[in-house]
């Protein structure tokens, strides 16, 4: 299990440039190390026949029809299943940063994609929407496969945009959102965090279900700077001189507050919360992403 | 504050590396991309601005600590006087400041007063000065020292010079003691002087000032003087009563630059002017004056030679006194009384004292057998002469006329029994009779030694050839003095004090029966000399020149001494020896118990000869062949360094500082970065 893990580190997978490679990477390693996983299979609703095609998985053959026929018929399923999962990438300046490997837009890219992967090949909708301060792209939840290499596409896409504004997109989704769904945010949170908590309220409210995926770079945990220097914002290019040794136990303490709050604020919500530091493996992703399908479906 | 080693201070540009690091990086932080700032804004103000204090803090203990390493190597002094010392020459000098007699002519000793001021101002600060006044010895010492603002008031406080001689030499040489502490190798002696030529006594003895001692002699004598000096005063001492008319002699000379062939002489006693003559010098060079005076009462006289008609009064007094004294009585108790003067055993001791025209003595002449206490008692001494039959009455009269203090002389002969009178007399006999010893007629004994310090043999240390054939073998007492002795080494001459009296043993006759002694030269002498020490103490020197110490208690065993000195004012003594020190002519009245007693004091007559000589001749006389008072100023640099550091040290302490102030660092700088 250790080996098949190791694909799912942020270092090895900072190495494959193709997403869906890197995605599946990370959907078989962790499944690969599930092995009795309790959430293995899900019933979704027959809708009719197709012959049998190459690469087909056999299971899928109705071995009945078969038996009267003599042809392989493969059970076709239900497109739209009850299951929507959206996927909310902040695009912003600052998740562009990296203080070395991953930055954190690569690791909730991977992420994403990982997840529509994982979402996609459980038969689920998956949809996309990556945003920084406005909604760059928007795919709506599919169970096509053909949808999953859509957004793995638009994944490929993303570049790091302008000023961070959570709470816009996530407005727009709730206006959108038709049926229950499963939203996941995958963003730094580094916005005003109380409208940002507010607003994945309102959509908790709504009877969605919402992941949060906290992603943070090492070096925003901990501050492990030691030279005095200028700190130049990302996103506003505004500019700080200090000594970070100075300030680095009041600049933890900071971080540690913001943290604090957003994951009680979840926790109060029921929004899932999940703290992501870029280089810890993306399997605890995954694993709170099929905790959380298992209780809610 | 000076450096001793000022190039390290080109360290403390050191000072500003920290300085620069800090500006250096102030103006260029390296920029870092950060996802937000938010949370670094947030941090407290308070906490940035104590963190920017602690900061400022280290970069001023860093910097202060570069500045004080600086410093220390530099090695600072603090003292004022030294910086001054280093940046010139420092210079060690004694001014010897003549305060001779001759120093009261015309302004010289104004001048003189103003010449050391003058060297004192040439001083810096920190130059080291000492002062010696002095004439015959020093007079004031003030010791090498850096205040010269002390020195200043010293000289300022000088009143006026004294009365002693000038000597070069002994003050000369305590100069160059003086400057044997000197810390600077730039020692020099100014002596400042009218440079008279009796003040190079002693010049010829080759003694030299040490070597880089520099000398720098200042003439302050007048160019031109006219003096007429009292040599030389002749004037009895000491007088009996009735004694013949005195002559007083005075040598009058001119002594200045200038000659003078005229003025007078008075000659003052008690106060009452005796006698004038005028001083004619136009044909000698010196002329001799004398007065007859005579001395018709008891007590003593005091008397004055003044000389007139020059321009320096200082030395024209010369003052003496004398004592006039009773004649003294003699009770001649002649024991072989002779109409023969050849068998007459007084005779010649009676011729002895009535030999001269005005015998100080009174002579009573008796046989034993009218010796009585009464007798004695209207004499001051008695003179027993071979007398061998006295009774135990006049016996005891006599011990009890000693015991009272008055004075026997015994010249025992054939006619004494020895054990009679060694029972008479064995109280106040100054050694027991025992043998007579009659030599031969070929044989004899002569004086083989005498002490020549007693007074009464001490005038008569010519040739004893009295020859002895009888004497008397003594034993001396234990408490007599042997004062001659034959050459047998038997006692000849034997003295022992008896209560207030004297006791005089003479080993043989005092006529020609057993000695020739009264047919000697010295016989006369020793009578009179022997009598005057019988009765009177000795004479008491009351003549004193400027410089003299003296006891002005005669007998050194009185309670009370007053003294009043030559300016009228009550001279300051120690009240155990009575001694003072003459430091201006005239006379000194000094009350003894109750005795009224005057002492003359006059000056030295070499000081008041105006004859000058060359500074040159006596720097050629003292300077050293070796000096070289130049001396490098990196020589005298490093000599100061060493010595001035030494009880500083400030760098010790500037790195104890150091060290406390890097601990100090530590910690802050921990509590900062960590």
């Amino acid at each position: 299990m250790s080996d098949s893990l190791n694909f799912l580190d942020p270092k090895v997978l900072a190495g494959l440039h193709n997403l869906e490679l890197r995605a599946r990477v990370v959907v078989e390693g962790f499944l690969a190390g599930l092995h009795k996983s309790p959430h293995r299979g899900f019933s979704v609703e027959f809708n009719d026949y197709r012959h049998y095609q190459r690469g087909d998985d056999m299971r899928h053959v109705d071995w009945r029809l078969y038996a009267r026929s003599g042809k392989l018929y493969i059970k076709q399923y239900e497109d739209e299943t009850n299951v929507r999962c959206m996927i909310l990438l902040d695009t912003s300046a600052s998740m562009a940063y990296t203080s070395g490997g991953m930055s954190k837009l690569d690791y909730g890219i991977t992420l994403a994609s990982a997840l529509a992967y994982f979402i996609a090949r459980q038969r689920d909708a998956v949809g996309l929407i990556t945003f920084d301060d406005e909604i760059r792209e928007y795919l709506p939840a599919k169970t096509r496969q053909l949808h999953l290499m859509r957004i793995l596409r638009a994944l490929s896409r993303v570049q790091a945009g302008q000023k961070t504004d959570v709470v816009k997109p996530l407005t727009d989704l709730a206006s959108s959102l038709k049926k229950k769904s499963m939203v996941i945010l995958i963003s730094d949170m580094l916005d005003d965090e109380e409208r940002i908590i507010n607003t994945l309220t309102n959509l908790r409210a709504m009877g969605n279900d919402i992941i949060t995926f906290h992603i943070m770079d090492d070096a925003e945990l901990n501050f492990p700077f030691n030279e005095a220097s200028e700190f130049i914002d990302i996103e506003n290019n505004e500019s700080y001189i200090t000594s970070p040794a100075a300030i680095r136990k009041a600049y933890l303490t900071n971080i540690n507050e913001f943290l604090a709050y957003c994951k009680k604020q979840c926790q109060t919500s029921g929004i899932d919360y999940c703290l992501m530091n870029t280089r810890e493996p993306l399997d605890q992703a995954l694993s709170s992403y099929i905790t959380k399908r298992s209780k809610s479906f | 504050m000076v450096f001793l080693t000022p190039i390290f201070l080109t360290g403390l540009l050191a000072a500003l590396i920290p300085i620069a690091i800090h500006l250096i990086r102030r103006e260029k932080p390296p920029k870092l991309m950060f996802s937000t700032i938010r949370f670094l804004k947030k941090t407290s103000k308070k906490l940035i601005l104590f963190q920017h204090i602690q900061q400022w803090l280290l970069l001023l203990l860093r910097s202060v600590v570069i500045i004080l390493l600086v410093l220390a190597f530099a090695r600072p002094l603090v003292d004022q006087s030294v910086a001054r010392l280093l940046d010139a020459n420092p210079k060690s000098v004694v001014i010897m400041l003549d305060d001779s007699m001759s120093m009261r002519y015309g302004t010289s000793f104004e001048e003189a007063k103003a010449a050391a001021l003058q060297i004192i101002d040439d001083l810096a600060a920190g130059d080291e000065v000492a002062l010696i006044k002095f004439s015959t010895a020093a007079g004031v010492v003030r010791e090498l020292t850096t205040d010269l603002d002390s020195v200043r008031s010293l000289i300022n406080g000088l009143d006026q010079a004294g009365y002693g001689a000038t000597r070069y030499m002994p003050n000369l040489r305590l100069a160059d003691q003086l400057l044997e502490t000197s810390r600077f190798d730039n020692r020099s002696v100014y002596l400042i002087s009218d440079f008279q030529q009796i003040a190079m006594q002693g010049t010829e003895e080759g003694w030299k000032l040490a070597p880089g001692v520099a000398f720098i002699g200042i003439d302050v004598g007048a160019e031109s003087s006219s003096n007429l000096a009292l040599t030389d005063v002749r004037s009895p001492q000491q007088l009996l009563e009735d004694a013949a008319e005195q002559q007083i002699l005075i040598r009058v000379r001119s002594t200045g630059t200038l000659y003078l062939d005229s003025g007078e002489i008075t000659l003052r006693i008690d106060g009452q002017v005796i006698d004038r003559a005028p001083v004619d010098l136009t044909d000698r060079s010196e002329e001799v004056i004398s007065f007859d005076v005579t001395f018709d009462t008891q007590g003593t006289h005091v008397g004055e030679v003044r000389v007139t008609g020059d321009s320096f009064d200082a030395d024209n007094s010369y003052f003496f006194t004398v004592d006039v004294l009773p004649k003294i009585r003699v009770l001649l108790v002649n024991g072989e009384a002779s109409d023969d003067w050849f068998d007459d055993e007084g005779y010649w001791f009676g011729l002895a004292l009535s030999s001269a025209a005005e015998s100080p003595f009174v002579l009573e002449h008796i046989e034993p057998a009218a010796l009585s206490a009464a007798s004695l008692r209207q004499n001051d001494v008695a003179v027993l002469l071979n007398v061998g039959n006295l009774n135990s009455s006049q016996a005891d009269a006599i011990t009890a006329y000693v015991q009272s203090g008055g004075s026997l002389l015994l010249a025992p002969g054939d006619r004494v029994d020895s054990e009679v009178f060694n029972r008479q007399f064995a109280s106040i006999t100054p050694a027991l009779l025992q043998d007579p010893g009659l030599l031969s007629r070929d044989d004899y004994l002569v004086i083989a030694d005498f002490d020549r310090r007693h007074p009464i043999l001490r005038p008569l240390s010519s040739d004893w050839s009295a020859r002895f054939q009888g004497h008397w073998s003594l034993l001396p007492d234990a408490a007599a003095d042997v004062l001659m002795q034959f050459d047998n080494a038997e006692a000849a001459l034997v003295e022992r004090a008896v209560g207030d009296g004297k006791v005089i043993l003479f080993a043989s006759t005092l006529d020609l029966e057993w000695n020739n002694l009264a047919l000697q030269g010295l016989f006369l002498p020793f009578v009179h000399e022997t009598l005057r020490h019988l009765v009177q103490s000795e004479t008491q020197q009351r003549a004193y020149q400027v410089g003299d110490s003296f006891s002005l208690d005669p007998s050194g065993r009185s309670d009370s001494v007053t003294a009043i000195g030559a300016d009228g004012t009550a001279l300051a003594f120690n009240n155990d020896s009575f001694v003072i020190t003459a430091t201006r002519p005239g006379l000194i009245s000094v009350t003894v118990d109750d005795l009224e007693l005057s002492y003359a004091v006059n000056i030295l007559p070499e000081e008041s000869n105006f004859a000058r000589t060359a500074v040159a001749s006596l720097y050629d006389a003292i300077i050293n062949p070796d000096t070289n008072p130049n001396q490098s100023s990196e020589v005298r640099t490093a000599q100061l360094i060493e010595e001035l550091e030494r009880p500083q040290r400030l760098w010790w302490w500037i790195l104890s500082l150091v060290m406390l102030l890097l601990l100090v660092e530590a910690v802050i700088a921990n509590r900062t970065y960590r």
